[in-house]
């Protein structure tokens, strides 16, 4: 299947800077691509250029293989937010939603379906001014799912919501994929997409640092073993003999490149009391940052 | 093209934005007309200049339309649903040839309203007054039909100008320091250039009779000339500009 969002050596220079620089990946259909990277990184550039709304400075963004701009009737097979406020408060959501159905030759009955989708209904003649952060969000979800599309595309759709909003937005994003649905959503935050997310695209500086799938990015993670033990500096010392290298941070001793059963080996013939003894993964978040840190300097 | 233009006319009505434009001119044309029939002295409004330059007062409207234009592009920058309306539709050039067509749904709405109180309450003014009317069927026609398309054509004029420099507050002071200022000036120390301005321009149409203007049918073309100018502008600046 060809992909369903593809850059090819994309780059977007203002002036002297370089917001997007010389990107290449590709998204399988049917997948949950996480698009991470700090701020300034580059992603709203990069999705602004695949929705057509920027020009790149060179190379291709293409969605469905082809540019934005040339897609038939783009709102029925993709669905996009940038902002989360981009309403004019004066206007109500229902008629928000009804300036776009019209644009995209969909009726409004399709309109009452995707308020009730994102649980606006409620609230849909009221006008905008009157709506949280949250229900903006919604709204703008609701805009994107319009034309039932096959694709979302979501600009740090988690910013500003409460943790209950996040966990709707999960379960959201989960059953959508669930059909077969391709999902691009940024975040500068590793975490809030990682329990959503298969797969991830990392950027830093405009530059691609990592894509895989979100497991292989798990299992890269090295490890340690946290130990600790009345006699830690004994431990410590046994430890360094063997060879490996002993970090102590907060009451515990922390081996690292090795496994539980060595250290409890070592321990043992060393006479020295434990206390406690166990693998600990470093966390994602804290690989993101090694990844895009690195770039940085 | 259908379906943008629905969109785009369901955004004129959606918001109180119109509502407010149609006040404001309502309130403005009346406030001219009834001072203008009531203060001038009965042998002067008996004239026919006069009863033009009166009846005129409704092509005020023109500058309400191109506020709306205006408001109709610069708001959707201000409030950003320019992003949402280029996603569903991104052939910008449709974009902007639904809003012009709607702004000139809108202007002869506007031209309408305008054209009723001028010509309606100064009328009833001035018969009131006992003075009786010295305009001709031709003159009439003239004001009403240069007043309709004149009107409907600065709702475009809004659209081009609103896409050229999007930011809401400086397209609104460009176009009232325009209107004003800035073609009065130009007609008044310079009417040879002065007369082309789309302002000169729709007048002539109207059939005013200041020496300098255009004949009505050179003035509607100039007129035509200056709105397919400002909206090419506008969507050349549109295909060619990123959005934010
Ligand atoms: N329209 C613009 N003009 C100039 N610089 C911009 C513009 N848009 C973004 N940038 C710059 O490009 C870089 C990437 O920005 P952005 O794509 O918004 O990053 P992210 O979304 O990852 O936070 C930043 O340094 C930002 O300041
Ligand atoms: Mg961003």
């Amino acid at each position: 299947m060809p992909p369903a969002v593809r850059a090819e050596s994309l780059t977007k220079r203002y002036g002297t800077l370089t917001a997007v620089d010389d990107l290449s990946f590709a998204l399988e259909p049917g997948t949950i691509t996480g698009f991470l990277g700090p701020n300034g990184a580059g992603k709203t550039t990069t999705l602004r250029m695949l929705l057509g709304l920027a020009r790149p400075t060179h190379g291709e963004a293409l969605i469905f293989e082809r540019p934005y701009a040339e897609i038939e009737q783009p709102a029925l097979r993709i669905g996009a937010v940038l902002e989360a406020t981009d309403f004019h408060p004066g206007r109500s959501g229902r008629n928000h939603l009804r300036t776009l159905a019209a644009a995209a030759g969909l009726p409004d009955s399709r309109v009452d379906e995707v308020l009730r989708t994102v649980e606006l209904a409620g609230a849909a003649n009221r006008r905008v001014k009157g709506y949280s952060l949250g229900m903006r969000q919604r709204l703008g979800l609701a805009a994107a799912l319009l034309g039932d599309p096959e694709l979302l595309v979501l600009d740090e759709p988690a910013n500003g919501l409460d943790p209950e909003g996040v966990r709707w937005l999960r379960d959201f994003l989960r059953s959508f994929a669930g059909s077969g649905h391709t999902v691009l959503v940024s975040s500068h935050v590793l975490a809030e997409v990682a329990q959503t997310v298969d797969h991830v695209l990392i950027i830093s500086r405009g530059k691609l640092v990592r894509e895989s799938r979100l497991d292989e990015l798990t299992a890269g993670i090295g490890g340690a073993v946290r130990v600790r033990s009345p006699q830690a500096d004994r431990l410590r010392e046994a430890l360094e003999r063997e060879g490996i290298e002993v970090a102590d941070a907060s009451g515990a001793l922390y081996a690292r490149g090795t496994t539980s059963e060595r250290v409890g080996e070592i321990a043992a013939a060393s006479g020295v009391v434990l206390h406690e003894l166990r693998v600990e993964q470093s966390s994602l978040e804290e690989v993101f940052l090694e990844l895009t840190a690195e770039k940085q300097e | 093209m259908i379906p943008q233009l629905r969109a785009e006319v369901l955004k004129v009505r959606s918001t109180r934005t119109t509502l407010g434009l149609v006040l404001g001119m309502a309130a403005l044309i009346l406030l001219f007309v009834i001072l203008t029939a009531l203060l001038t002295s009965v042998n002067e409004m008996g004239q026919r200049d006069q009863q033009r330059d009166l009846y005129s007062i409704g092509s005020f409207a023109g500058l309400f339309a191109a506020l709306a234009g205006i408001m109709l592009v610069t708001g959707e920058y201000r409030y950003g649903t320019i992003r949402p309306t280029y996603l569903f539709t991104p052939k910008r050039s449709t974009v902007l040839v639904a809003k012009v067509a709607a702004s000139l749904v809108a202007g002869l709405v506007f031209a309408l309203i305008g054209e009723i109180l001028s010509v309606g309450v100064g009328g009833v003014i001035l018969n009131e007054r006992s003075i009786s009317i010295a305009l001709t069927h031709h003159d009439y026609w003239l004001l009403t039909i240069g007043t309709l398309i004149g009107t409907a054509l600065w709702g475009g004029i809004g659209v081009g100008v609103g896409m050229i420099v999007r930011n809401q507050v400086g397209a609104i002071i460009g176009i009232l320091a325009w209107g004003f200022v800035i073609q009065n000036l130009l007609f008044g120390l310079a009417p040879t250039v002065g007369r082309w301005t789309p302002d000169s321009a729709q007048n002539g149409m109207m059939g005013m009779t200041d020496s300098h203007l255009l004949d009505p049918g050179p003035g509607a073309v100039v007129l035509v000339g200056w709105t397919i100018a400002i909206c090419i502008a506008g969507a050349v600046m549109a295909a060619r500009r990123d959005v934010s």
